[in-house]
């Protein structure tokens, strides 16, 4: 069995041409650094008016050939839903033919996505988890002023149509230094994706198949994808799991300081839960203090594996990078780490909690990620299920992620150290998801084919 | 001769005699195939409709030697398999059953057809006749019994506790 693992991880010769005109620039360019944004959810309830505000939106729609020279003051990417699908007039034959996660639904998932208690689908904002979710568009700008003129684009599509309406808005912008709220450089790595050409930094490691992100290439067992139906519709296209969490920062750093013995130990805590220093540096190449010039370094910080600390004694297992994203650390067990990628496009939302600051101040602050990949079930929900909300993987038991797991005040969290292991208990729950949904992420041809449905037409 | 005099002279008649169930170490596997009497199906899964928690658990627990046991109904609701795996020797397994929750055995037995009762002296010729020998067992840990691997994870706690207080 060890010798298909083998057969998985051999990359193969040919390497496919990537038709970048037609994917969308969301899922192969990274967001701008800095970035200005804004997410909008729409709901039709009318399926010509739904086709209209799609043929007006779809010249804004950038497409990743548009890598360098953005030729817009910002870009938009668009995602639909089943249920948008559905009100777009999109025919059952075809609707059954898409994969089961997305048919059902996120909220549908939580027992197995281990979106329980605070981030059960009972506490999501409207209108996740609702069938009234239709339409999700990511809107990017780099300033204030290109995202004003974009937004104004983006209205333009459906602002006479009174049967769309828009149903969710979210601001959202870099925080200063391009940290998560809780104050860790975040975005660092994704997977290399074969013939994207993308700029490859050391450590990105080997090309991972096309096919796994996006339908219409070979994937990494050679297969492509033959659903959903038809054919028009999913080359090119792929599936973005939609993630809101709402991070609990007071929390946290009331914990650092609960269970930390100085000031210095705060910040190792934090650092081995995340498995990287504040500045992005990684324990693995910096495992004593911070190395902000490493952690600055696009070249050096991601330039790592976990095979020289087999004993986690640098990089705890249950540390969240190492967890999410295990590189070479399983390599002597039986699982194909190279099925469980997927691209990630994060943003984050909210003020930031001022340094130093202990106590809650009531703001809503925290990211929102688009998971992209094109067998969601095998890469963001195993991940999830697997490596975020267990530990058994790492014989932890059920221990879970650090950050992103469902602590609730008595989780617990290893630190292997010699000659005796720190073990911090109590852990709260950090991160709460608001709002989660799976859309499928359509090329631009597949996007004109949809705005020129007509009514009673079969797929 | 009285009931219980007649079962100890079947028992350890039998003692000697090879009995069905393929082993991997010291542990074997028990798959025990019946017809249910009529309507039983129904009765038997209210029977088990909160499985083994609470005082079933309990019960099944003082056993100390059963590894893990199911039931499952099929043929139309017509047949029932009883499948577990246990440690050291069939008779002693048999024994403990009727020794140890004999109204519990009986509970859950009573409505496979012929069960004559675990402590009826033709018992052990009824199961023999019902029990089909696996042709393929596996067992992840064919050296620990019941006991061992609770004491392990007895052990396992005090030591996460002793290495708590020593970091601290």
């Amino acid at each position: 069995m060890s010798k298909s693992a083998d057969i998985l991880s051999m990359p193969t010769d040919k390497i496919p041409v990537l038709e970048v005109s037609d994917i969308q620039a969301t899922v192969l360019r990274p967001r701008p650094s800095p970035y200005r944004g804004q997410y909008v959810v729409l709901r039709i309830d009318d399926a010509a008016q739904g086709r209209e505000m799609l043929r007006r939106i779809i010249p804004y729609i950038a497409p990743a050939d548009d890598w360098w020279l953005p030729t817009l003051p910002g870009w938009m990417g668009i995602g639909l839903t089943y249920h948008g699908l559905k009100a777009l007039g999109l025919p059952a034959t075809s609707l059954e033919t898409f994969p089961q996660e997305f048919r059902e639904g996120m909220a549908s998932r939580a027992s197995i996505l281990g979106d329980v208690g605070d981030s059960a689908p009972a506490n999501w904002e409207y209108p996740f988890g609702t069938p009234d979710m239709h339409v999700a568009i990511a809107i990017y700008s780099k300033d204030e002023e290109s995202l004003e003129t974009t937004l104004a684009l983006a209205r333009q599509s459906h602002h006479d149509l009174p049967m769309i309406s828009v149903v969710y808005r979210l601001r959202f912008s870099e925080l200063p230094n391009g940290c998560n709220p809780f104050g860790f450089r975040d975005g660092l790595h994704n997977p290399n994706v074969e013939g994207s050409g993308a700029v490859v930094h050391p450590g990105s490691g080997r090309p991972v198949k096309a096919g796994e992100f996006i339908m219409g290439y070979p994937d990494e067992l050679g297969a492509t994808a033959i659903s959903p139906e038809p054919e028009v519709l999913r080359r090119n296209g792929t599936f973005v799991a939609f993630r809101k969490f709402h991070m609990r920062v007071a929390a946290f750093r009331h914990y650092l300081r609960e269970q930390a013995s100085s000031p210095e130990d705060e910040d190792l805590i934090a650092a081995k839960m995340v498995g990287r220093w504040r500045s992005g540096a990684p324990l693995v190449l910096a495992a004593e203090q911070d190395d902000p010039e490493l952690g600055a370094d696009q070249d050096r910080n991601n330039a790592f594996g976990f095979g020289d600390d087999t004993h986690g004694l640098k990089c705890p297992f249950s540390a969240h990078i190492r967890r999410v994203n295990p590189r070479d650390a399983l390599r002597n067990e039986l699982v194909a780490t190279n099925l469980h990628q997927f691209l990630r496009r994060g943003t984050n939302y909210g003020p930031p909690l001022p340094e130093s600051v202990m106590e809650d101040d009531g703001a809503q602050r925290g990211g929102v990620f688009l998971l992209i990949g094109v067998h969601q079930r095998q890469q963001f929900e195993f991940v999830q299920s697997q490596w975020i909300t267990d530990g058994n993987f790492i014989s932890h038991g059920r221990e879970e992620d650090p950050i992103l797991g469902n602590g609730g005040g008595d989780g617990i969290f290893t630190i292997p150290k010699r000659p005796v292991r720190r073990r911090l208990h109590g852990l709260p729950q950090f991160v709460a998801v608001q709002g989660g949904e799976y859309c499928f992420m359509p090329g631009l041809r597949a996007l004109k084919w949809l705005a020129g449905l007509e009514a009673g037409a079969t797929a | 001769m009285t009931v219980a005099q007649h079962a100890q002279v079947v028992k350890s008649a039998s003692a000697s005699i090879a009995r069905p169930g393929a082993k991997a170490g010291q542990t074997s596997e028990f798959t025990l195939i019946s017809k249910l009497k009529p309507g039983a199906a129904e009765r038997v899964r209210a029977l088990l409709a909160d499985g083994f928690t609470g005082e079933r658990q309990k019960n099944t627990d003082r056993i100390a030697t059963v590894h893990d046991l199911r039931f499952v109904i099929f043929d139309n609701d017509t047949r029932i398999i009883f499948a577990s795996t246990f440690d050291g020797g069939w008779e002693k397994y048999i024994d403990d059953f009727g020794g140890i929750i004999p109204d519990e055995i009986d509970l859950l037995f009573h409505e496979f057809e012929g069960y004559p009762g675990i402590n009826h002296p033709s018992i052990k010729d009824w199961i023999v006749a019902q029990q089909v020998t696996a042709v393929g067992f596996y067992s992840a840990y064919p050296s620990a019994s019941v006991r061992d691997i609770w004491k392990a994870l007895k052990i396992k706690g005090a030591v996460d506790t002793l290495l708590d207080v020593a970091s601290n």
